[in-house]
């Protein structure tokens, strides 16, 4: 993507997702967001890299995600792409967390729910045939939580 | 940074577990075994020292809602120990806090 401010290629391997954070949290620290507010978004890209690579690559490790941050007029823009297994957008739906029980506590479905915490506005975009596209934006953001 | 973790049994029924470093899709399934085998190795209580993890995602959340249940199933105290800042935001925003108990010490 031209502009970009970052644009990185990486294979589906959970033993990257250390280095992403790293480089996502140096970038908004960089952009002036205090430690707090950073820290949910990279818990928030985070997840979407996890979506993609338990999910869409159902845990093969051998696959391609590729992340981009750019600066648009409205804010900041994160976009995940992946070539795996298309999710159903209906999977991918902001609900309100219901605070539960606990005895009907389920373990699954935390992080789609995280990412519409984090972001303004979450776009996920399966494609018809192979892979998804998941667009984050931070419009006008808040630099501290 | 990885995630190292220790366990320990005081000799009556407690286990404790000890989590450093960054607990994610990559370490979480080593959280899961040590929890798997502590939860009938317990007869009273399952703690999980969270105080130097200095990340967790949902799939360590989700870890450790499997842990709850299974403490629960057999009746056993199931605590979370110092969780540090950065697990403290990620069961706010998971609206979990309310649901573990959570303490300073043991």
């Amino acid at each position: 993507m031209k502009n970009a401010d970052i644009n990185i290629d990486l294979v589906s391997d959970p033993r990257l997702l250390g280095s992403v954070r790293g480089l996502v949290r140096t970038y908004l620290l960089n952009e002036g967001f205090d430690s707090d507010r950073a820290s949910e978004i990279v818990l928030a890209v985070d997840e979407a890299c996890t979506n993609a690579m338990r999910h869409s690559y159902g845990g093969s490790t051998d696959n391609r995600l590729r992340l981009t941050v750019r600066k648009y007029a409205r804010g900041i823009e994160f976009v995940l792409r992946d070539r795996g297994v298309p999710v159903p957008v209906e999977k991918c739906e902001r609900k309100e967390i219901a605070v539960p029980d606990a005895a009907h506590l389920t373990p699954g479905g935390l992080g789609v729910q995280l990412i519409h915490r984090v972001f303004d506005e979450v776009k996920f975009q399966p494609g018809k045939t192979a892979g998804n596209r998941v667009v984050m934006r931070l419009i006008s953001p808040e630099k501290s939580s | 940074m990885a995630m190292e973790l220790s366990k320990a049994d005081d000799g009556s029924g407690k286990h404790t577990i000890t989590i450093v470093g960054e607990i994610d899709l990559y370490t979480s399934p080593k959280l899961r075994s040590a929890i798997t085998e502590s939860v009938p190795a317990a007869s009273r209580a399952l703690h999980v020292s969270l105080a130097s993890v200095e990340y967790m995602d949902s799939s360590g959340v989700a870890t450790l809602v499997e842990g709850l249940r299974a403490a629960m199933e057999r009746n056993l105290e199931f605590v979370l120990l110092s969780p540090s800042p950065s697990v403290l935001k990620v069961l706010q925003l998971s609206r979990l806090d309310t649901v573990f108990t959570i303490r300073e010490h043991a």
